[in-house]
């Protein structure tokens, strides 16, 4: 009886187990280091062994170098098509080449000059600007008068091979374009090639063609005129559930209300539009019947008819924003994409060469520099390269839609079996959330380009999946893996560590205040207020109340005081190094926010200086004073309420609460000797988990702490960030609305002075311009000089950090601890080359050397 | 004839309870809101393409009737679209590959924990009141009190990282029977079986201890029998009586892993994939793996109740 049991536990085991076995175990084991620990290189004393431009090391035979690491999530999707997370990019990067990249300069003697960069050629062996040839050309949007950055000819090197040896054409790169924007699939980054810097032309249409549905009339047309009256169609309620007739469609006016969260949409839903805006501003402004009459009606139907014109003047009164485009946001309208040709799409192969292609954009990008010939920071930028994938395997890998009428999906590049590498390393065994290895891919044409000669000596890449911190820390200690990042927890002891690594960041850490007066009134209760929020004194107090310096001592690892949206890590110029932060304008700026007198000091870098992670608790204390008489004054709050506001995180860890802590002490500290003494608390909720940020946005609760990384070459872009309700945190402040005036030019000019609102500013800044806007200037990167680009940022961050939303607390630093196994090109760190990555990364010991002395250092030291 | 109809009206009962919580889980997670989380310069119409596309504007009726029709024409439970480490990998294949290292795990544990518990038990019981179950005792409090995880990090800082006895990880690959694999899965088999050591111990000292007190026992003595064969042939087969079906439990049990130690050990295992789901607000993985453990605690509820005629012949379900 006991042997039958044995038994069937023994079969169910072996089952499991064959039930979890993978095919790619067969490609699992790899070969072993044959190394001679007696010739290891050299010893593990240098930390300052900076690479060269001849050779940073050579390749020894017979010596395996693995580069060992770990991730907290193992990627899962580095499909270049679809991914959609830093974790997938660790494997695609090292699978794909690129077309250009920056290199280190270096000066006579072969050293490198710190800060500054080369851009060099790499899949692309020559590119050429055609953009007079598509110049006011029919069926293109290169405008007449362009002569440069819309089009370009690029011919490909002709060794460029996948990892089992299969030639590389120009052909496949418009090949996967074409699949990229596949409107069966409808890829995740497709939009990457018409709603980032780089637009192909025709890209957009060419995704959307075939989707028939109702969209706002705003967004199809952009501006009113008369002939679209039957085509206009009145709906501001929310999509129905069932039967919806406009299939989800939403106008303008929806979306506007709509976009302050999801209480909105439940009450819009269950209320109506017009209910909806009188209980959220506290007046009869819309109603009910108006809405019920006008609802399904075209435009034509309502100039028809003197009741239905009533009415929607109405609603037409509540909104003028824009006579010529205001009207659009009232309605929806059905509208098919039409098919498309690919033919059309910016981007074909050449008729005669084969290495040959030609990309043709909506906008301008410089690829040279003013001479013509020389690469610009934008070749490896914006054109680093263009997705590629192996059609064989790309095909082999595509999947029906599991429903009908449902998208195509690809598992391309998610396993071994179904991965491909045209760039310097392979994948070679890959577990889900455990471990995957890359080896040295001999077909990648870099190793023929003498560029690269004596670089990347890296053999494999190791990257074992390790979710806690601790573990981590002590498999870095046994040696194991090559390097960690220092959390506060053990920054103490380690911080002065000769491995120790600090880099500056372009992450700027915000405190986010609730900017949705409805939401915060809603959620008072018997004797607790949170409208205080709402006064602009009491906001601007916790910005300069707060001691940055303290907070990001005891909260942090390594970040240093942050005061505005920007660091030293964004560069308005890219071409020059100019960096943001480091400008006149950009100190002046902070230091009128901040209430630094420029004129009590020599010079404006001592008022800058003055900032220096102080807190004015003097100030602070007399504007809660003065924010709360006012809301006194207004009935907001009364003698004896307290203060509760709920700061929010996604999970109670000793990093949130810490932060919390510090947050809720300093609050109360800036309201010592004010009436609010005593009567002030932040609680903690860390119920939000993954939805934090949007429930944030929908009003749920008071205070956050986020920022935004990204697109740090590009500030004045990246303002959006702040200022677009799709991805700003303070989603009642209507940046649509809110006026800026000023004067670019700085010149006094009386004509050189605009008024419009901060998304307007915006778009101007981006050249983006819409019709509706009332001025039609493009300030956009290569249009202005960059001094007046720099102006409107700075003016643009002062408005934004004046309403005192979001509360920049901290510019972040990573710290890292490096092995005594590895070496960085340079200790230096370069925005463009970081430490010089894993093609300059060199080694003191190889495998079998390391493994004999690997856990025997002492990483304080 | 009695226990077939029991069974038939349980498994009835079974598929019954299994089919309405399905459809509640649906119900519920489907009414909660739709997150979409846009990142600087995505296109929401992309995003808001490929939930249509997926079904998620439809009717919850509808979607509930695709999903069914899905997994029934095509045995497609899905794909898995927002779980991170799995993103765009089908569940089932996901589940699949992810299953034996937690199983594995577990149920070296259990075979570790059981006999050594029991064993430990019935030493205590049989000592009762003496220095050896006062220690006994004072240890299981100690072991039940302290969490697995604080276990976890002693054993892997301690045998792990000072002395090197074994691996801090456990391997890489799919060979789960070699020995390496076996080795390295050993410091997250030892964290696991304190608790449940001494969990079985105190259980079983409790039972046996109550067992040795009945007069049968006494009557056992003075029909000849030493007390090792009056302890092994009567005490203990009743006290089993509640043990063995706690061991069946915890066998099931070992379906759904332990989610803090396979993250310190890095385990590429079940446990807490089900959190995940939910946090990520997967659908299908989460319908899956609702699916999934629906189905094992309903089937483990009827397997202990049978198993409890089998252990003792007294009681017979379903019979008047």
């Amino acid at each position: 009886m006991t042997g039958k049991k044995l038994l069937l536990v023994s079969s169910a085991l072996m089952l499991l187990a064959s039930c979890g076995g993978n095919p790619e175990s067969s490609t699992s084991s790899v070969a072993p280091a044959s190394t001679d620990s007696s010739n290891s290189s050299t010893s593990a004393s240098s930390d300052s062994s900076e690479a060269t431009s001849s050779s940073s090391s050579t390749i020894v035979e017979n010596k395996t170098y693995t580069y060992n690491i770990y991730t907290t999530v193992s990627p899962s999707n580095w499909n270049e098509l679809t991914y959609q997370d830093n974790n997938d990019t660790q494997i695609m990067n090292y699978l794909a080449g690129g077309f250009f990249s920056y290199n280190y300069k270096f000066d006579e003697k072969g050293k490198i000059i710190p800060g500054q960069y080369d851009v060099q050629y790499g899949a692309i062996a020559k590119a050429e600007d055609v953009t007079l040839t598509y110049a006011g050309e029919d069926g293109w949007a290169v405008p007449l008068d362009a002569e440069s950055g819309y089009a370009y000819e690029f011919t490909i090197r002709d060794d460029i091979k996948w990892d089992d040896g299969t030639a590389v054409k120009a052909e496949d790169f418009v090949y996967t374009m074409k699949q990229q924007l596949d409107p069966l699939f409808k890829n995740y980054r497709a939009d990457s090639f018409y709603n980032n810097s780089l637009v192909i032309h025709n890209a957009y249409d060419y995704v959307m063609q075939g989707t028939v549905g109702f969209f706002g009339s705003r967004t199809l047309y952009g501006k009113y005129s008369a002939d679209l009256d039957d085509k206009l169609v009145f709906h501001v309620g929310a999509p129905l559930e069932e039967n919806d007739p406009y299939d989800g469609g939403t106008s303008y006016i929806y979306d506007w209300l709509a976009g302050n969260g999801d209480d909105y949409v439940a009450a819009i839903a269950k209320a109506g539009f017009a209910a909806t805006v009188n209980a959220a501003y506290g007046a009869n402004y819309l109603s009910t019947e108006a809405e019920q009459a006008l609802e399904g009606k075209t435009y034509a139907e309502i100039k028809a008819d003197a009741t239905l014109t009533a009415y929607f003047q109405e609603f037409y009164d509540f909104w003028i924003e824009d006579p010529e485009t205001g009207i659009l946001d009232f309605f929806v309208t059905s509208y098919t994409f039409p098919e498309m040709d690919f033919s059309k799409v910016g981007l074909f192969a050449d008729t005669v060469n084969p290495l040959k292609f030609t990309l043709v954009l909506d906008n301008s990008i410089q690829l040279f520099k003013e001479d013509g010939k020389t690469l610009s920071y934008h070749a490896a930028y914006d054109f680093g390269s263009l997705p590629l994938v192996k059609k064989d395997l790309y095909e082999a890998n595509k999947h029906e839609p599991a429903i009908e009428g449902g998208l195509w999906t690809s598992t391309y590049n998610s396993s071994v079996a179904s991965s491909a590498s045209w760039g310097p390393y392979k994948l070679t065994s890959f577990q889900a959330g455990k471990e995957y290895v890359l080896e040295r891919n001999e077909n990648w044409y870099g190793y023929n380009m003498p560029e690269y000669r004596g670089q990347y000596m890296t053999d494999r890449i190791v990257c074992q999946t390790i979710p806690e911190y601790e573990t981590a820390f002590l498999a870095f200690r046994s040696g194991d893996i090559d390097g960690i990042g220092l959390d506060v927890s053990v920054a103490a002891d380690y911080k002065n560590s000769k491995r120790a690594v600090f880099t500056a960041d372009d992450y700027v850490t915000s405190m986010q205040l609730q900017s949705d007066a409805a939401a915060l009134k809603g959620r008072e209760s018997e004797g607790i207020d949170k409208e205080i929020l709402t006064y602009i004194d009491f906001r601007k107090a916790i910005s300069v109340g707060f001691n940055r310096a303290e907070y990001t001592n005891k909260c942090t690892t390594s970040s240093l005081p942050g005061y505005g949206l920007f660091n030293s890590m964004h560069y308005y110029d890219v071409e020059n190094g100019g960096v943001y932060r480091n400008e006149d304008v950009a100190k002046k700026t902070l230091c009128d926010v901040y209430g630094v007198d420029v004129n009590a000091f020599d010079s404006l870098d001592e008022a800058y200086a003055s900032l220096d992670g102080g807190n004015n608790l003097t100030l602070a204390r007399s504007l809660v004073t003065s924010a709360y008489n006012q809301a006194l004054a207004d009935e907001k709050i009364s003698a004896t309420d307290k203060v509760e506001l709920v700061l929010g995180a996604a999970v109670d860890n000793v990093s949130t609460r810490r932060t919390y802590d510090y947050i809720n002490g300093a609050i109360k500290e800036i309201c010592v000797g004010t009436p609010l003494e005593g009567r002030i608390e932040v609680v903690f909720d860390t119920s939000w988990g993954t939805k934090w940020a949007n429930d944030f946005r929908a009003g749920a609760y008071d205070i956050c702490t986020g920022g935004w990384t990204g697109a740090a070459w590009n500030p004045g872009y990246f303002l959006m960030a702040y200022l677009d309700k799709a991805y700003a945190y303070a989603q009642g402040w209507d940046t649509e609305k809110a006026t800026l005036t000023f004067n670019p030019y700085g010149d006094g000019n009386a004509d050189h002075e605009y008024t419009m609102s901060l998304m307007a500013w915006w778009r101007c800044l981006n050249g983006k311009v819409k019709s509706s806007d009332p001025y039609q200037e493009n300030w956009s990167d290569g249009f202005v000089d960059n001094e007046i680009r720099l102006n409107i940022i700075a003016a643009l961050e002062g408005e934004i950090l004046k309403h005192y939303y979001s509360v920049p607390i901290a510019n972040a630093f990573t710290a890292e601890l490096i092995s005594y196994k590895i070496e960085y090109a340079s200790r230096d760190y370069n925005t463009f080359m970081t430490y010089g990555g894993i093609r300059y990364m060199t080694y003191n010991y190889d495998d079998a050397a390391w493994a004999a002395v690997k856990g025997t250092f002492d990483y304080k030291l | 004839m009695y226990m077939f109809k029991y069974i038939m009206k349980r498994l009835g009962l079974l598929l019954m309870t299994f089919v309405i919580i399905e459809i509640i889980c649906f119900v519920l997670i489907k009414a909660l809101p739709i997150v979409i989380d846009i990142q600087v310069g995505k296109d929401r119409d992309i995003i808001d393409a490929q939930l249509r596309a997926r079904g998620y504007y439809d009717p919850i009726p509808v979607q509930f009737w695709n999903y069914i029709v899905r997994i029934f024409t095509k045995g497609d439970f899905g794909i898995c679209l927002n779980l991170p480490e799995h993103r765009n990998h089908p569940v089932l294949e996901v589940f699949s590959s992810k299953l034996p290292p937690t199983i594995l795990i577990n149920i070296y544990s259990s075979l570790v924990s059981v006999p050594i518990g029991i064993m430990l038990g019935i030493f205590a019981a049989l000592r009762k009141n003496k220095w050896q179950d006062q220690v006994i005792s004072t240890s299981v409090m100690v072991f039940i009190s302290v969490p697995s995880f604080v276990y976890a990090f002693l054993v892997q800082f301690i045998f792990c990282f000072l002395l090197g006895w074994f691996p801090l990880l456990m391997k890489s690959g799919y060979d789960y029977f070699s020995w390496p694999m076996f080795q390295s899965m050993i410091p997250a088999v030892i964290s696991m079986s304190f608790g449940s050591i001494a969990g079985y111990t105190r259980y079983t000292r409790a039972e046996l201890t109550e067992v040795l007190t009945n007069d049968y026992m006494l009557l056992a003595r003075t029909k000849g029998l030493t007390k090792a064969q009056a302890t092994t042939r009567h005490a203990l087969r009743n006290a089993m009586v509640p043990i063995f079906p706690s061991i069946i439990g915890e066998f099931i049990g070992v379906l759904s892993g332990s989610l803090i130690i396979e993250k310190i050990f890095s385990i590429p295992g079940i446990g807490g994939l089900y959190l995940t789901s939910i946090n990520s607000m997967d659908y299908d993985s989460f319908m899956f793996l609702s699916g999934f453990y629906i189905l094992v605690g309903l089937l483990a509820s009827l397997v202990i109740d049978i198993s409890y005629g089998i252990i003792d012949p007294r009681i017979r379900m379903g019979a008047k």
